[in-house]
């Protein structure tokens, strides 16, 4: 809410600079500028109009109330001055935190051991929750009711539900750091999106022990194969992946997939396409929208649902589990102890393979929230900061494989700290297990090709190409 | 004046009606807990029905309204009449009927013909069978599921790794063996058998056997011995299982969801997120299904003729001789039976717990018992990345043992105040068995059992977490929850224990003038004392390892079933088996000790010799 309200009076004050005929030339085309995480381009403003826009966005802050007001200042604020600020709220209280990832468990000791660094007297308690089954937005939405929440914030993946649920309704509250702001090349102002704590990869992986070769994207759907992966309606982000192959630059990529494979392999996939061009035409989608939607029909139609990514990692890594490819978490690699008949080099990333084309994976987000009625906001403010901007807030996740700060300082010092890149490597610096070269964010997202999750494109597809999705039978099902 | 004396003559004849009314002890119990019951069942229920109506943001009756809040009837709409209708409604709900009869069949066979030859026969290994074939019912249900997988799944048939019976003999069972189903039925039906053998156990041990003794002189044959006289008189029984078992699966989410077998209340589950609204009518349908059994187990109560098998008289039971060879065999066989689906498991469990990664092997393979490890049960940090996620060893794993400790305190509270409750609502239905009021409060008890574990749960996360009141996550809310829940386990089992009881029992001590606090602790309780320690332990037992009631109510560490749940879903079989293991210890080691003390503990309350 606080996000629109400013919008709106930066805009009213935008258009009175114009209506009071200045002579200053306008700033932007249409609304306000969006800086996205990760971008380094900075915008370049002339000294007046940027301090008419700080006193006006002050003004905005001394207007707002509650939980927004809070916000507001705390993204001015510096680390020293919010941590002090959640010392004086939180000493001796108890901090309750919802997560879909139960790492927030082990990063807020790490946060209470850092504010004792400041104040050797402070101390919380805390309770860390990671509900099942999608039961988090239940859980958020029915906690929003009362005047005082139980939570303090939130870490929370799914994109689309966050839009829908959460932040449309005004139940979550994005805080944006000044620091982590700074280290994107952007504002807390200027930023205009969820707060991203890291994004997670889900990548493409076959066991290497029989003679399958997966060197294109399409041929996990070509005929008789039958990828592991989560069924999309336990885990809610498996199915925004779907609805994200449909935004242009992926169906392009699917095309460009396509395209590269032999005649044989698409003259079973061409059936399909032409039978869903007017499909992708009634729902709006680009030119390559029909390559989109037949990848998708014949992913659902094929794909053997599994009910956890760790299972989907201990079938694949098995020598039994011969020419099964799956599409799961890259980091649940790091857990495989070697025995006879397991090990990591029983499986390859298919997107690490010289020659592979097209899409390799799967990118989603855990973001970071308070809750509009947080007990502890300081405190909230400070654990979020601490999360996005310290290596050792980070480290909680940052210690392993696959998942990649959204902070470019944090993530670098991270790589430099645990040395993901030759993870596989041992103390000799011999490649022993080079599915665990973790080749980094950078990589992925560009000659990886990784799919990711936009909130706003996935919210809209739901009810578009996501009810055509519900209409196709799974495999699990129509196998019985 | 006339008139004057008239109305006190009205009034006093009404206050003596309140007199007589309240000296009878069964109707305070019947009054007092109609009222509670009816409050703490109808608010989950008014509150699932309401919500759907309620438009729900980010879902699709928001898509379909154009509102964000507000009331609408789409809901009703869109599941019964949309081109999904199919995949979401029908098929899911003959699925969850074909389950659910076929777990009731396949528990009151198994397990009704285990509590016959137990109790009615001389077959050999009784002691022994009767203790071990009610693990199934200790362990959470889904651990049999995964057994079932790690058993039977092969990577020519499921697509995954291979199974135990892939890997070491090279079989590849067919799909419908190793998912959807058949194993599905087979799994609840064997987690369910124990309430059979416990429920119809408990009528064939305090049977007298005159009855039968008469026909057998009259030169009937077995058969119809057994057809006319025996069945009828565990006819309560049979039907109280059918209800629980019904019920129970119905309502069973983890089991079709780790057989891939499509449900009402996986369904419930996979639609939450987008289709909000008609998933509470999924679960409104369920409630439907367990009313209509209700009903249809009502009408035979009413209806039926006197089924007193306790009399004042002195009783005596035969036993039906199987033969020299025969009792052996019969008890061979049960106990290879039982082997597989109670010792096999448990060895399976405790053998996860050294395997170097979930459901790895090779050792056997191998014959290389280096492969095995100790780190799941000793490492004591959780710094080394050693394949344990960040978790230390079983036993030093604070996660593991708070939630034990929570877990006790839990299903002891709730095994006590359900127990008693159960029990005065039994023995008071009994007693007012015409009474309409009686029949309502009987089958307002009973009512939360037919509810989906999932959605009594969210409705009492909806209702104790809001502006008011705030319980999410205290042991208050849990017991509140597990109490409401479980009265019916102690309900039915005191019902069907007193309905057997002969009135003139408790008559012979109410003309001596024996207050009713020492008929009930000196003859009706004594005297039915192994069905009313059911109505205890099997709140205890279902307490102890009940997920999908309290995943709402709280944290994840908070009690042990939620922390299984947790290792299962992440793969981490080691902890989930850990924690399996140190159920089964547990509920053996009360079992143990209620046997000590009581000489009534749940298994031998059936399987003891008299």
């Amino acid at each position: 809410m606080n996000r629109k309200v400013v919008s709106l009076i930066l805009t009213a004050a935008m258009a009175a600079t114009l209506l009071a005929g200045c002579g200053s030339s306008s700033s932007g085309g249409g609304g306000g500028s969006k800086t996205d995480a990760g971008s380094s381009a900075a915008s370049t403003e002339s000294a007046a109009p940027a301090a008419t826009e700080a006193a006006t966005q002050k003004e905005a802050a001394e207007d707002l109330t509650g939980i927004d007001a809070i916000i507001a200042q705390a993204q001015t604020m510096s680390a020293e001055d919010l941590y002090k600020k959640a010392i004086e709220e939180s000493n001796g209280k108890t901090f309750y935190g919802v997560g879909n990832s139960s790492r927030g468990k082990t990063a807020l000791p790490l946060f209470i051991d850092h504010l004792k660094t400041i104040d050797p007297g402070y101390n919380m308690e805390f309770e860390w929750q990671q509900p099942k089954n999608n039961k988090i937005f239940e859980q958020l939405s029915a906690d929003s009711l009362k005047d005082t929440g139980t939570f303090a914030m939130t870490l929370i993946q799914d994109g689309n539900q966050i839009q829908t649920k959460m932040v449309d309704t005004g139940i979550l509250k994005t805080y944006i750091p000044k620091e982590w702001a700074e280290a994107n090349g952007t504002t807390a102002d200027a930023y205009d999106g969820f707060l991203p704590l890291q994004t997670l990869n889900k990548v493409f992986m076959f066991n290497n022990t029989g003679s399958a070769k997966y060197t294109n994207c399409w041929d996990f759907i070509y005929k008789d194969q039958h990828p592991l992966y989560m069924d999309i309606d336990s885990e809610l982000v498996g199915k925004n992946f779907l609805y994200m192959l449909t935004q242009d630059k992926y169906a392009d990529m699917l095309k460009a997939a396509y395209d590269k494979l032999d005649d044989a392999h698409k003259a079973y996939f061409d059936p399909v396409i032409k039978e869903l061009s007017q499909d992708a035409e009634d729902f709006g989608l680009g030119e390559n929208g029909a390559y989109a939607l037949a990848w998708i029909k014949l992913w659902v139609e094929n794909y053997n649902a599994q009910t956890d990514d760790g299972p989907i990692c201990n079938t694949l890594v098995d020598k039994s589990a011969k020419d099964q490819a799956g599409l799961l978490v890259y980091s649940k690699l790091r857990s495989v102890e070697e025995s006879a008949t397991v090990s990591v080099n029983n499986i390859t990333v298919a997107a690490y393979q010289d020659g592979y084309t097209g899409i390799g994976g799967y990118g989603y987000c855990h973001y970071l929230f308070l809750t509009k009625n947080s007990p502890l906001p300081w405190t909230a403010c400070a654990f979020i900061q601490y999360m996005t901007c310290t290596v050792d807030g980070f480290s909680a996740w940052g210690k392993d494989m696959g998942g990649y700060s959204a902070n470019p300082e944090v993530a670098k010092q991270t790589e430099e700290t645990y040395h993901h890149q030759t993870g596989g490597q041992d103390e000799s610096g011999k490649d022993v297990y080079p599915a665990k070269d973790d080749r980094g964010y950078d990589w992925w997202t560009t000659t990886g090709e990784l799919v990711l999750e936009d909130p706003q494109y996935c919210a809209d597809a739901a009810f578009g190409v996501g009810s055509w999705i519900e209409t196709l039978t799974k495999y699990a099902d129509a196998s019985k | 004046m006339e008139n004057t004396i008239a109305r006190k003559k009205k009034s006093a004849i009404l206050l003596n009606k309140i007199k007589t009314f309240f000296v009878k002890p069964q109707n305070v119990i019947l009054l007092m807990f109609g009222i509670v019951l009816t409050c703490s069942t109808l608010a989950p229920v008014i509150a699932i029905v309401r919500d759907t109506f309620v438009i729900h943001p980010g879902t699709i009756d928001q898509h379909l309204t154009g509102k964000s809040s507000g009331y609408s009837l789409v809901n009703y709409i869109d599941l019964f009449t949309s081109r999904l209708a199919g995949t979401n409604l029908w098929k899911p709900l003959m699925n969850t009927v074909l389950l659910s009869v076929l777990a009731c069949l396949i528990s009151i066979l198994y397990g009704g013909i285990f509590a016959y030859l137990v109790t009615r026969t001389d077959m050999r290994c009784k002691k022994y069978l009767s203790s071990i074939f009610i693990f199934p019912y200790i362990m959470p249900q889904w651990t049999l599921a995964v057994v079932w997988q790690h058993m039977f799944n092969s990577n020519k048939v499921t697509g995954t790794a291979d199974g135990l019976l892939a890997s070491l003999f090279h079989v590849a069972m067919p799909k419908w063996f190793c998912q959807g189903l058949f194993p599905s039925a087979l799994v609840l039906g064997l987690h369910y058998a124990p309430f059979a053998y416990i429920l119809i156990g408990g009528i064939f041990k305090n049977m007298d056997a005159n009855l039968e003794e008469a026909a057998t002189i009259l030169d009937t044959p077995r058969w119809k011995i057994f057809g006319r006289v025996t069945l009828p008189m565990v006819k309560p029984a049979i039907l109280s299982t059918i209800l629980l078992v019904f019920g129970s699966a119905m309502g069973s989410y983890p089991v079709p969801h780790y057989l891939n077998l499509t449900t009402l209340s996986t369904k419930y589950i996979s639609m939450n997120s987008k289709y909000t609204g008609e998933a509470s009518i999924l679960a409104i349908i369920m409630m439907i299904f367990g009313v209509l059994i209700l009903g249809f187990n009502q009408t035979t109560l009413t209806s039926r003729r006197n089924f007193t098998t306790v009399t004042g008289k002195s009783g005596q039971l035969s036993k039906v001789h199987l033969g020299r060879a025969g009792k052996h065999i019969v008890a061979v066989v049960f106990i290879i039976l039982t082997f597989f689906t109670s010792i096999w498991p448990i060895v399976l469990f405790a053998l996860e717990t050294f395997l170097p990664n979930p459901g790895d092997y090779s050792f056997l393979y191998t014959g290389d018992f280096s492969n095995l490890t100790t780190k799941w049960w000793i490492t004591h940090e959780n710094i080394t990345e050693n394949g344990m996620y960040g978790q230390q060893g079983i036993l030093y794993n604070p996660t593991i043992w708070h939630a034990f400790k929570g877990t006790l305190f839990l299903a002891v509270m709730c095994a006590l105040i359900a127990g008693t409750i159960g029990t005065l609502i039994g023995y008071s239905v009994a007693k007012n068995r015409r009474s309409k009021w009686a029949g309502y409060v009987n089958n307002i008890a009973f009512l939360p059992y037919l509810m989906p574990s999932i959605a009594v749960g969210a409705a009492f996360f909806i209702l104790f977490s809001n502006q008011h009141i705030n319980l999410f996550n205290t042991y208050t809310l849990l017991i509140i929850a597990g109490v409401v829940k479980y009265i019916p386990f102690a309900s039915r089992s005191s019902l069907n224990s007193m309905l057997q009881l002969s009135n003139e029992i408790e008559e012979a001590a109410i003309i001596q003038n024996i207050p009713w606090i020492k008929r009930m602790t000196r003859i009706i309780i004594p005297i039915q004392k192994s069905s009313i320690i059911s109505g205890y332990t099997l709140p205890f037992m279902t307490c102890i390892r009940e997920l999908s009631l309290f995943l709402l109510l709280c944290t994840q560490g908070f009690i042990l079933s939620t922390t299984l749940d947790y290792f299962d879903e992440m793969g981490l079989y080691a902890f989930s088996s850990s924690i399996n293991l140190i159920l089964i210890l547990t509920i053996l080691l009360f079992n143990t000790l209620i046997d000590l003390f009581t000489g009534a503990s749940l298994d031998s309350g059936v399987g003891k010799e008299k």
